[in-house]
Formats: C-alpha cells, sequence, structure tokens
C-alpha cells in the first residue's frame, strides 16, 4: 500500500510541477504573481477539449491545447503585463485577478456552466506490478512531464535562447546592456511558459475526464505556495516542492489519516518553510 | 429608505471599515496582504461565539472581537516580518486559507453548519432597526476616518510612509522598522476584527465560507481600486464595488465577468486608482475646480 | 486632501444616481413569485440547472391559464453564492418586487441566511434542496420557522435511508464512509453512520475530503481498500461522485459504492462511463415512477435544453410547483399561502408524493435508484416511517 501511495503522490506532484514551472519561469524575469495562470491552464484544457472533439485524436489535441494556452500567454504579456510593468507590484496582480475572474466568467458563458468531459484514448497501457498499478493516464502524465522537464532543461542549458533567458532572469538591465534582446526574451519566457500549462490542462482534464470553468481555481492558489515554497523563480525548487507538496498531501491523508483540508498542507509547509528560509527551499535573496 | 438600501448600504459600510482596515497595512505601511479576511473571520466568529455560547451582549463583544482579531494579527504579524513582498503576499495568503481550514475542521468553530442566532444589537429595550444599525456603523466609520486623520499627521503616520516608500532608508534614518510595522499589522488586523463582528450581527448567521480567498482579494481590489494609500479611496472603492452587482443585476450572466473586466481595465489605464495621483478623474477635477475659482477671482 | 473628499463625494453622488435609475417598475396584475440561485461564480452548474427547471414550472403554469387568471410573474436572480447578496435580494424581492412568496434555488449558505429574514416578515419560501437543518429552524428561541418549508430531505433523513437499505437489502456488514466537508457531506454521512451502526453493521473508516476541489481520491481509495468493505458510502456532488467512482474502479476495488442525491445528474453518468454501472444512489427522483408529472418533467426538460434533467432541477422545479399550487388554494395573501402549505397532504410531486411538511420538513418516500446500461433505473423505495419521518427538532 505505501508504494500505491508513493505512485499517487508523485502523479499529483508532477501535475503540479507542470502548472507551477511556468508561473515560476514568468515571475524569475517579470516578478509578477500571474495568477490568470491558471485562467491559461483552463484555457488550454478546453482548446484541447474542444479540438480532440473535431479530430478524435489525444496527441494532436494536446499539441492544440498547448499551442492555444501559448498564443494567450503572449497576447496578456504584451497588451497587459508589459504596459503596466513599471507600476507598483500590486497592479499586475490586481489585473491578474481581474483577468482570471473575466476568463472563468467567459468560459461558463461560452462553453456552458457544466462539466464536460474529456475521454480521450490515449494508447498507452496500464502497468501493474503485483498489487502496485499505475493506470493509463497516470502513466501518461509521469511520462510528458517527464519530457517537458527534460526538454526545458536542454533548452535552457544548451541553447543560446536558454542562456540568455537565464541571464535576464539574474538582472534584466544588465542583459539588456549586454545586446540581449529583452523583450523578446520576455515573450519566449511567457510562450513556454504558457505551453506547460496548456499541457497540464489537457492533461489534468484526461486524468479526471473533467473540464468545467473554474477547474483553474485551485491551482491558482496552490501553485504559487508551491512556487513560494520552492524559492521564486527557482526552476529546480519549484520541482522539487511540488513533488514535496504531491507527497506530502497523499501522506497526510492516505497513511496518517489527518483530517485536515488538503490545501492547508501546502501552506502549512510553505509558511514552515519560510520561517527558516524567508526566500524558499532553494531560492536566493 | 427602503429596508432594501439600507441593506446594500450597511454591506458598503462594513466593507468600507474592511477596506480602510486594509489601507493601514498595505495603502499605509505597504505591506501587501491577500489574507486580510481572516482577520474579519476572527472577528466575525470571536463575536458570534461571545454572543451565542457566552451569552454576551453586542456592545461587549464587539470590542473583543477587535481585541482577538488584533491579538492574533500581532502573533501572526511577527512571523510576517522574516518575508517580504511576494513572499509577505503569498504568506498572508497561506494564513488565510489555515484560519478558514480552522473554522471549518474544528467543531468548536460550528464547521461547516456555521453559526446562527447572532441576532442584531439591542437598543433601548429593543432590537435595533436595519436604519439605526447603518447610523451605529456609519458613526464608527467616521470615528475611524478621524482617527486615521490624526494618525496620518502623526509620527507613526509619517514613519509608515518612510517604510512604505524605502525599507532600508528609513532603518538607516533610525526608523524601528519592526515595530511599526507590527503597528500596522495589529491596528489593521483589530479594526478587521470590528468589521467582522458587525458583519455576524447583521449576517446573523456565518460559515467558514465568507471569509476565504475570494473575500480577502474582493477587500484588497476596494483599496486598489479607489486609490492606495489615499485617504477616502477605500470608501470609494467599497461604494462603487459594493454597488457594481446590484446596479448590475439585469445584466444577471455576465455580471461577474463584467467586474473581472473592470478590474483589468483599472489596472491597465488608471493603475492608482479614481483617487489616486495620476488619476483622470483627480486631474480633470482639479483642472475644473482651478477653472471656477479662477472664474471667481475675476469676477 | 479637500479636493478627494469633494471628489468622492462626486463619485458617490453619481453611484448613487445610477442604483436609484433602477426603480421598481408600476405593478402589474400579476402574481409574483421570487427565485434566487447562483447562476454565476463556481456553482453556476447547479444554479442554471435550477433556473432551467423552474421557469419551465413557469412556462407550463403561465400556459395553463396561470393562478386564478393571473400570469404568474417570475423574478429570478442571481446570489453568486454570497451571503450578503442574499439578504439584498430578500430585501429587493420583497420591498421593490412585491413577491407573494419565493423560492429558493440555491445552497445552505444563502438560504440559511435568507430563512430568519423572510420568517421574521411572514414571507412563505420554499426550498428546493439547500440542506441545512436550521433553514426551517430557529436555533435561538428553539421554534420552528413555520412560513419556510423544504422540498428536499434532511441530509439525516437520506442518510438513514440508505443505511437501511444498505444492511437490509445488500446485507453489507461493513461499511466504509468518505464525504465532503461541507454540511450536506457531515450531515448525511451522521445519518448514515448512526443508523447503519443501529442496524448493526461495523464502520470501518470515515474520511472526509475537501469541497470544493478535491479530484484525487487514490490516497482515500486506497486506505479504504485495505479494510475490504462490503459498502462504501460516498458522499459528494456529481463531479466528486464521478472521479471517486472512476479511480475506485482503476483501483481494483470490488466493493458496491452507494452514493446520495449528489450523484443524481446526467453527468455523473456521463463523466463516469462504464465505471458508473452498478452504482446505487439515495435520492428523490424516481426516472421510472409512471406518474405523467414525472414523465412529462423529463420529456419537456429534454426538449426544452438538449439535456436531461439533474436532481437538483426537479426538486427546485418541484419547490415552484408546491408553492404555485398553495397559492392556487389560498390566494395571494402570504399568511393564507403558509396555511395551505402547512396543510399540504398527499401532494403529488414530482420528486415523489409528498404525504406532509414537519416543522417544515417534506415527509415523503427516498428512493433508491441503481445505474443500469448508462441509466438511472428503479432499485428499491425506502418508505419506512421511522426513516422517512424527519426527526423532531427541539
Amino acid at each position: 500500500m505505501i508504494w500505491q501511495q508513493l505512485a499517487n503522490g508523485i502523479s499529483v506532484g508532477s501535475v503540479y510541477a507542470l502548472i507551477s514551472l511556468g508561473l515560476t519561469m514568468v515571475y524569475g524575469i517579470l516578478r509578477i504573481l500571474h495568477v490568470a495562470h491558471a485562467g491559461i491552464y483552463t484555457l488550454g484544457a478546453y482548446v484541447g477539449l474542444l479540438s480532440f472533439r473535431l479530430v478524435d485524436n489525444f496527441w494532436l489535441s494536446l499539441f492544440a491545447g498547448m499551442v492555444g494556452a501559448a498564443v494567450a500567454g503572449y497576447l496578456v504579456e504584451r497588451f497587459l503585463y508589459t504596459p503596466i510593468l513599471h507600476l507598483s507590484r500590486i497592479a499586475p496582480l490586481i489585473a491578474s485577478i481581474g483577468l482570471f475572474t473575466a476568463m472563468e466568467e467567459a468560459f461558463r458563458i461560452v462553453a456552458g456552466p457544466h462539466t464536460l468531459v474529456y475521454n480521450a484514448r490515449v494508447g498507452l497501457g496500464d502497468l501493474a506490478i503485483g498489487s502496485f498499478r499505475l493506470t493509463e493516464t497516470q502513466v501518461l502524465i509521469l511520462l510528458v512531464s517527464f519530457l517537458i522537464l527534460l526538454f526545458l532543461w536542454l533548452f535552457l542549458t544548451r541553447s543560446r535562447m536558454g542562456l540568455a533567458m537565464r541571464a535576464c532572469a539574474l538582472d534584466l538591465e544588465t542583459a539588456s546592456s549586454f545586446g540581449v534582446n529583452v523583450s523578446a526574451i520576455i515573450a519566449m519566457n511567457f510562450i513556454i511558459g504558457s505551453l506547460m500549462a496548456g499541457a497540464a490542462g489537457v492533461l489534468i482534464g484526461v486524468y479526471d475526464n473533467q473540464v468545467w470553468p473554474t477547474m483553474g481555481s485551485i491551482p491558482a492558489y496552490k501553485a504559487l505556495a508551491i512556487v513560494v515554497l520552492g524559492g521564486l523563480g527557482s526552476i529546480p525548487g519549484t520541482v522539487l516542492a511540488s513533488i514535496i507538496v504531491g507527497l506530502s498531501e497523499t501522506f497526510f491523508i492516505g497513511v496518517l489519516s489527518i483530517p485536515f483540508p488538503r490545501d492547508a498542507v501546502a501552506f502549512i509547509a510553505m509558511i514552515l518553510v519560510l520561517m527558516f528560509r524567508p526566500y524558499g527551499l532553494l531560492g536566493k535573496a | 429608505m427602503s429596508g432594501y438600501v439600507v441593506t446594500i448600504l450597511i454591506t458598503i459600510a462594513i466593507y468600507a471599515i474592511l477596506a480602510h482596515s486594509l489601507n493601514i497595512i498595505t495603502g499605509h505601511a505597504g505591506q501587501i496582504s491577500l489574507g486580510h479576511a481572516a482577520f474579519f473571520g476572527i472577528g466575525a466568529y470571536t463575536a458570534a461565539l461571545f454572543y451565542t455560547k457566552a451569552g454576551l451582549s453586542f456592545w461587549i463583544d464587539v470590542p473583543l472581537a477587535a481585541l482577538v482579531a488584533g491579538v492574533v494579527g500581532a502573533v501572526l504579524g511577527i512571523p510576517c516580518l522574516r518575508v517580504r513582498d511576494d513572499f509577505l503576499a503569498i504568506t498572508t495568503m497561506g494564513i488565510g486559507f489555515v484560519v478558514e481550514a480552522v473554522f471549518l475542521y474544528i467543531p468548536f468553530f460550528g464547521g461547516a453548519m456555521g453559526i446562527g442566532g447572532i441576532d442584531l444589537p439591542m437598543w433601548a429595550g429593543r432590537e435595533m432597526t436595519k436604519s439605526e444599525y447603518l447610523i451605529l456603523i456609519l458613526v464608527v466609520l467616521g470615528t475611524l476616518y478621524a482617527l486615521d486623520y490624526i494618525l496620518g499627521r502623526s509620527w507613526i503616520g509619517l514613519a509608515w510612509s518612510s517604510i512604505r516608500e524605502d525599507e532600508q532608508a528609513a532603518s538607516a534614518l533610525g526608523v524601528d522598522i519592526v515595530r511599526f510595522k507590527v503597528m500596522a499589522f495589529i491596528l489593521g488586523s483589530a479594526l478587521a476584527g470590528l468589521a467582522g463582528a458587525f458583519y455576524a450581527h447583521f449576517l446573523t448567521f456565518i460559515m467558514p465560507y465568507n471569509f476565504g480567498f475570494g473575500q480577502s482579494i474582493m477587500i484588497l481590489c476596494m483599496v486598489v481600486f479607489g486609490g492606495i494609500g489615499t485617504r477616502w479611496g477605500p470608501i470609494v472603492g467599497a461604494l462603487l464595488l459594493g454597488l457594481l452587482p446590484e446596479i448590475s443585476r439585469p445584466i444577471m450572466e455576465y455580471r461577474t465577468l463584467l467586474y473581472g473586466l473592470l478590474l483589468v481595465a483599472m489596472m491597465r489605464f488608471q493603475p492608482s486608482g479614481l483617487l489616486g495621483a495620476d488619476s483622470f478623474l483627480v486631474v480633470y477635477f482639479t483642472k475644473g475646480l482651478n477653472r471656477i475659482r479662477g472664474g471667481e477671482v475675476k469676477a | 486632501m479637500r479636493k478627494q473628499g469633494l471628489l468622492s463625494l462626486v463619485l458617490a453622488a453619481v453611484a448613487f444616481t445610477m442604483f436609484f435609475v433602477g426603480a421598481p417598475v408600476a405593478a402589474q396584475d400579476t402574481v409574483k413569485i421570487g427565485f434566487f440561485a447562483p447562476i454565476t461564480g463556481p456553482a453556476a452548474a447547479d444554479g442554471m440547472s435550477a433556473k432551467n427547471a423552474v421557469e419551465l414550472g413557469w412556462k407550463e403554469v403561465n400556459d395553463g391559464g396561470g393562478i386564478q387568471g393571473k400570469k404568474v410573474d417570475l423574478i429570478v436572480y442571481d446570489d453568486r453564492l454570497k451571503a450578503e447578496e442574499a439578504v439584498a435580494i430578500a430585501s429587493r424581492l420583497m420591498e421593490r418586487d412585491k413577491v407573494v412568496g419565493v423560492v429558493s434555488g440555491s445552497y445552505s449558505g444563502p438560504t440559511r441566511v435568507v430563512a430568519p429574514i423572510f420568517q421574521k416578515a411572514g414571507m412563505p419560501m420554499v426550498a428546493g434542496y439547500a440542506v441545512h437543518p436550521d433553514v426551517t429552524w430557529n436555533p435561538n428561541t428553539k421554534t420552528s420557522n413555520d412560513f419556510i418549508f423544504r422540498n428536499g430531505f434532511l441530509g439525516e433523513v437520506e442518510g438513514a435511508a440508505a443505511a437501511e437499505f444498505a444492511v437490509k437489502d445488500l446485507k453489507a456488514k461493513r461499511m466504509s464512509i468518505i464525504f465532503m466537508d461541507n454540511d450536506f457531506g457531515r450531515s448525511i454521512s451522521a445519518g448514515f453512520a448512526e443508523r447503519a451502526i443501529k442496524l448493526g453493521a461495523e464502520i470501518l473508516s470515515k474520511q472526509m475530503y475537501k469541497f470544493p476541489g478535491e479530484k484525487d481520491f487514490r490516497p482515500y481509495l486506497t486506505t479504504i481498500k485495505e479494510g475490504n468493505p462490503d459498502v462504501i458510502f460516498a458522499a459528494g456532488y456529481y463531479n466528486e461522485a464521478a472521479s471517486i467512482v472512476r479511480q475506485a474502479k482503476e483501483l481494483g476495488i470490488k466493493s458496491q459504492i452507494l452514493g446520495e442525491e449528489g450523484f443524481d445528474s446526467p453527468k455523473f453518468l456521463e463523466i463516469a462511463g462504464d465505471a458508473a454501472e452498478g452504482v446505487i444512489i439515495a435520492t428523490n427522483l424516481d426516472r421510472d415512477d409512471p406518474r405523467p408529472v414525472v414523465q412529462n418533467f423529463l420529456k419537456n426538460y429534454r426538449s426544452a435544453y438538449g439535456h436531461d434533467a439533474d436532481m437538483v432541477g426537479a426538486s427546485s422545479y418541484d419547490a415552484f410547483m408546491i408553492l404555485v399550487s398553495a397559492i392556487k388554494k389560498a390566494g395571494t395573501d402570504p399568511k393564507a399561502i403558509r396555511k395551505a402549505l402547512l396543510e399540504t397532504k398527499d401532494y403529488d410531486g414530482l420528486t415523489g408524493k409528498i404525504s406532509r411538511f414537519a416543522q417544515g420538513e417534506v415527509v415523503k418516500p427516498v428512493q433508491i435508484q441503481i445505474v443500469k446500461d448508462g441509466q438511472f433505473r428503479r432499485r428499491a423505495i425506502i418508505d419506512n416511517p421511522e426513516i422517512i419521518t424527519p426527526p423532531m427538532k427541539k
């Protein structure tokens, strides 16, 4: 049973990682708490579902969901955040919250208030060893998260653009003075972050077989807790924090049977860690 | 005035106290809080428990609610000093979730069933009417504004604005940052608790869900919408965002959408709020005033 | 600073002018009935189901000639699941719209907040499916809110009926319970546990999950699987319910899953797919009931909205129709309407034959339905008076 719980916890953790990574990347460069990221995640799920109904192929719909989310992310960056970047931090935060509310309502008005099903056949099989089992969708989530993380790591460490992006995260102005095209890097950063959010939306849609207008409201704040726990802007920290939160939630519920709401676990962990490490697990001052 | 108008005005007046209390923490001392509804809730629950379980009267449970919320604000404010900026924002949000979970999961607080039977206060041997209750809240609101005016001109007000503008510089000049930050937290939390007590006695029934993350966001939106750090901004924000859902009833299905879009548009084009320094309203209004005054001089 | 104060005054004046522009229209000669539900916001799906069903009933009433020759005017408001909006709606319905009765198509929170207001004002309200026990009860004075009536079951009643069925019909002895952390989940699982223990069954585990938002039930179910119970009693709404039965199937759990009215939606069947087969629920809507009121509603709802009706819609429709039939009997005086509601006897409702209201609580049989070939079908009816009579509050 302990192995089964471990598998449950890691699956949940990798989903958290996919949602939180985009958020931490955006924060790393722009220092914005991008709450509307959860709206982009929901948009990814809806676009994926729509294209799945049109073409009836899971992998194409995953691609469509990611592209749809990336386009939306780019638009948000260009027309909402960039013009107000120079202001105090609270303005982009409120704008982001307003946008998220508006997006949730727009999904409800366009697609209806009821849950839609995303009943996709993926083509992978279940994985069972003895009483331990991973379902097809769990295998899918672990596989896709792993591939995306691998891609991200290669991109950031091996490509010129990835290097420029890391430079921007360290210091935007210095990077700019060395001839980095900062506005292109910011756009790219949003696009990559949103691609991941879109992928997360599609994967969760299939995993739960549910897509609904307010599916982003829990990720909206839980991802923030995870990102802060890991150290705002730190990519390895975010992955680590996601897995820790996924596992500790699962163990709280499944092993210790402590009757406390799941979401509070992430926040208690976060507050405790911040008391000893005010910049999160792997964050820097 | 009809009971309907009074009902809405009471809600708005309570939110004005609440927005004002957040303005002390976020506007005056510059500390972003995304969990302010927790202190609103602590006040409401304190008043509700003292009223229904201990049998205390409204006039005693309301100050107690402010006191308890202030004490909890002090206790929770101290760890918040360890973290800054966005870390602080998310930490306060976390506090909000934990407080909501405590109300929901600990049976003493009524759990998911909430607490009912919290009546309007007694006055001259009978239960207050809604209009009288409104007047009471408005008197409290007015007193708070008078205090705010005095505070703003005192050493404390100056210290807060120095922390808001540049924490390191303030510290170098000898401002005791910790003390003044904790003071802002205590005062802001206590006033939120006061608003919570009024809210509980107005609704007569409270549940944990009334004090969740959405509520915290709404309070912050009121402050920012009106003009963060300005004196009248919180009232204007509470008034407009409080009336908006009622005014927009005819477009029922679209009104929450409208609310979200309005926040986006506001931050995109008027980020300092309606009463902020570079707001179009303030600019035109000043021009208009000057023109009138100018006209008088000529005549 | 003075400039700012002045500007604030101007803004306030403008806002109030806008506010008063929406002044009440001249009253026409209609019978006005108020209705509120969460039409936007997080509970919009249920709010829309309730609104759709009630509007269907409203059209039927008007097509059938209205009430005593007068057309019915249905006034619909959105409460966004917010208590303070519900309070404003209550005043608005009574003062501006001058309704003669109110139907709640909302959850416990808003309904519980407005109940004492309507009680005090002497305005009858029938709640569709809100479950909080104090909707019909004043905990301070320990008296019944005798203007407030509820068409849905109390959680205790439905939970006890499910336990009765599990022990007597399914012969289950070992049970596990998983429920959501709101008033509905708590009261229904408490009712289930109490009755099950009384009948000699053993409760292996009781787990509570976060609502809304929980989607991953694997850690709970993995624990339940260890105990291998005969029956898993699961309390939740259809999204959570569908996740529970899907994930139970994935984990290879063979125990019978027993649910409640929150499962009762075509969406449950759609999301859960094959995993829904064989799931049994306790609810109030019997789709195999041959009475025309049931079959016509199911048919008309489908043709009007393109999908099947659910429990929330059916219960709200019933609440509206109960109020209409009382107005038909008693006229438009609120006191007379209340009297007619109190005297309700053997009312032929969509969600069962209502024998009477006791302390405002409905007395009618609990329906046990099973999922067969992707449809809810009749499995049993619990009409043991010991169970379906709501416990008297005191």
